[in-house]
């Protein structure tokens, strides 16, 4: 039998996206590799709530820890506490979000903790007799690559959107464990001082499922608030290219590209975008491009299914009048 | 304050894709004519560094494993303003997988001694894994601070600021220290001008091999590696634009905007 430990975040009210998304590559893992058994870890105080949800979106088995000192995601923490927890849970795979907590800090170092292979960032998998080979983009998604992570367990990162959350299954039911982790001994030599966040206006790029782009055609800044306009019609957010972004048009929180946020909406609206490979890095796995461009031999166009030639002023306000007439209808 | 930066070089990433090549055999991106750069992440790592020394006291050192070529990224960083660099070069390196690495660049900081902190770059511009950074600190036993974008010394340690989503976080630790480090709009890295790396080729770079760093080849090859690429391919793109036509350019908007509502994406 192959388990497959999945680590889900969450808060006591949130459920995140990319915790189902894990759950749902897990699924599709086991699938393959047939017999298997999906647990999912979820740390945290007061998130055993999530524990039917986790099992209807594909767990076989839920095991909770709970610890105030978990609240707060210190990644020396988590790592802490997953160390302990691998060696009772006996993984053959973990799969990790490819996010900043775990893609960055935690499953690497858990990795050489571990002395095993990692492979992160990934996009599928293919088995080959009965070694697991992880599919992820390298050199800003101009090539693919197989990778294949040798030693006791396998850790592997799974890229946001790579995969979509199981539909919620309310017949599957499963059983919820708790871990008895000493969470209390784990040191942490990185201490967290302030965190602070703000409510985001409008909507984040990572849940976005349609993202509104500028780069350096748009002029200014002026420009920009044309493309504000349209996001707020199409309730779609707002993101730039790395010289929109490097201008100070759009923060750089928004930025879109192999230097910033790696997206895939529905529909990626590109506007005065040349298409440079370090943006096609951040932006090529939309399911849908849009490239509005008045150069016909922008390199955009060679990527995007849908193009107008023209100059951004002569078409964003009327498709915008044109959006809004249609969505009121 | 001394900082070591540790870089990599690799083939300028923007080049359009179609003038990029692999070799599937060697599971690598050829060469060709392109340029080689100090990959984008790792430039930022050194501009951190170096935006620290010029508030404080103190050195920036910058490190690469590469081959005789990388020297020319030590010369860029030279002449961006770090004091020393040293070249890490030898056979043996070209297969050696994350593990490897992170243990050649311990054995280097080992040599080069006193030392308040590591930075490298979030992931290498070329196959992207950001596996190197926290492998070396573990290897080390440092505190290890991960997509951080600047750093301050406040009484005696060292404090990172680290973007989140809408907003940022303030980590505190001792020194020594390793951090990766991402980029915002306080980290655009500096360039290097044409005199300054013209002057840096007149300096004498440090090459350091396996024998020199004491390292055992069995510890470093492709044999003892953990991760593998298995297969390197470019994705078929079957792939042609839809262009949208009309007279004007309010007629091709509210085509477009049909368009996309045929396809139910609006």
């Amino acid at each position: 039998m192959t388990n497959i430990l999945t680590f889900c975040t969450a808060t006591a009210q949130e459920l995140p996206r990319a915790s189902l998304e894990v759950l749902a590559a897990g699924r599709q893992l086991e699938n393959k590799l047939g017999n298997g058994n999906i647990q999912a870890v979820l740390l945290g105080p007061d998130v055993d709530g999530h524990a039917r949800s986790l099992m209807q979106h594909g767990a076989d088995e839920v095991f909770v820890a709970s610890h105030p000192r978990l609240q707060d995601y210190e990644a020396d923490v988590i790592l802490g506490t997953l160390e302990k927890v691998v060696p009772q849970l006996k993984p053959d795979v973990v799969l990790f979000p490819h996010d900043a907590l775990s893609g960055g800090n935690v499953a690497p170092r858990l990795a050489y903790r571990l002395g095993t292979g990692i492979v992160t960032d990934c996009v599928g998998f293919e088995i080959e007799g009965d070694t697991i080979r992880w599919l992820r983009p390298v050199y800003g998604g101009k090539a693919m690559a197989y990778m294949v992570a040798s030693g006791p367990v396998q850790l592997a990162t799974i890229r946001s959107r790579a995969f979509e959350p199981l539909p919620p299954d309310p017949s599957r039911q499963g059983a919820v464990h708790t871990l008895e982790i000493d969470v209390d001994s784990i040191s942490s030599p990185v201490s967290l001082v302030e965190r602070t966040q703000k409510e985001m206006e409008g909507i984040s790029l990572d849940q976005a499922q349609i993202i509104v782009s500028g780069g350096r055609g748009m002029e200014d800044k002026e420009g920009f608030s044309v493309l504000e306009h349209l996001a707020q019609v199409l309730g779609a957010a707002v993101g730039g290219s790395r010289p929109a972004a490097d201008l100070g048009w759009v923060p750089h929180s928004q930025l879109v590209g192999q230097t910033g946020k790696i997206v895939a909406p529905n529909l990626y609206i590109a506007v005065a975008i040349s298409g440079a490979p370090q943006h096609m890095a951040g932006a090529g796995s939309s399911k849908t491009i849009v490239a509005i461009n008045k150069d016909e031999d922008a390199p955009i166009f060679k990527v995007a299914h849908i193009g107008v030639v023209d100059e951004w002023q002569n078409i964003i306000p009327a498709f915008t009048a044109a959006c809004e007439e249609m969505l009121d209808n | 304050m001394h900082i070591v930066v540790c870089l990599k070089q690799i083939i300028d990433p923007e080049i359009p894709p179609h003038v990029f090549q692999i070799d599937p055999i060697k599971k690598k991106q050829v060469r060709g004519r392109q340029v080689l750069l100090i990959s984008d992440f790792d430039a930022i790592a050194l501009e951190v560094a170096l935006q620290l020394k010029e508030k404080v006291d103190g050195k920036v050192t910058a490190i690469t494993i590469g081959t005789a070529e990388a020297v020319e990224a030590l010369h860029t960083a030279l002449a961006m303003g770090a004091d020393e660099t040293v070249l890490i070069s030898d056979p043996i390196f070209e297969e050696t997988d994350s593990f490897g690495k992170a243990h050649i660049l311990a054995a280097a900081l080992h040599k080069l001694g006193e030392f308040d902190g590591v930075l490298c770059g979030r992931q290498a511009g070329d196959v992207e894994l950001g596996l190197v950074g926290p492998f070396l600190a573990e290897m080390m036993n440092l505190p290890c601070v991960t997509l951080a974008s600047n750093m301050e010394p406040e009484d005696g340690k060292m404090r990172f600021r680290r973007p989140i989503e809408g907003g940022y976080e303030i980590l505190e630790t001792t020194t020594p220290f390793l951090a990766t480090i991402t980029n915002d709009e306080s980290n655009v890295a500096r360039y290097a001008s044409v005199r300054g790396i013209r002057k840096a080729m007149r300096t004498e770079i440090p090459v350091w091999s396996a024998a020199d760093l004491a390292l055992n080849p069995a510890e470093i090859g492709s044999e003892t590696a953990l991760i593998e690429m298995a297969k390197l391919f470019i994705p078929e793109r079957e792939m042609r634009c839809e262009f949208i036509a009309g007279e004007s350019g309010p007629e091709k908007a509210k085509q477009l905007a049909q368009r996309l509502q045929a396809l139910k994406l609006l």
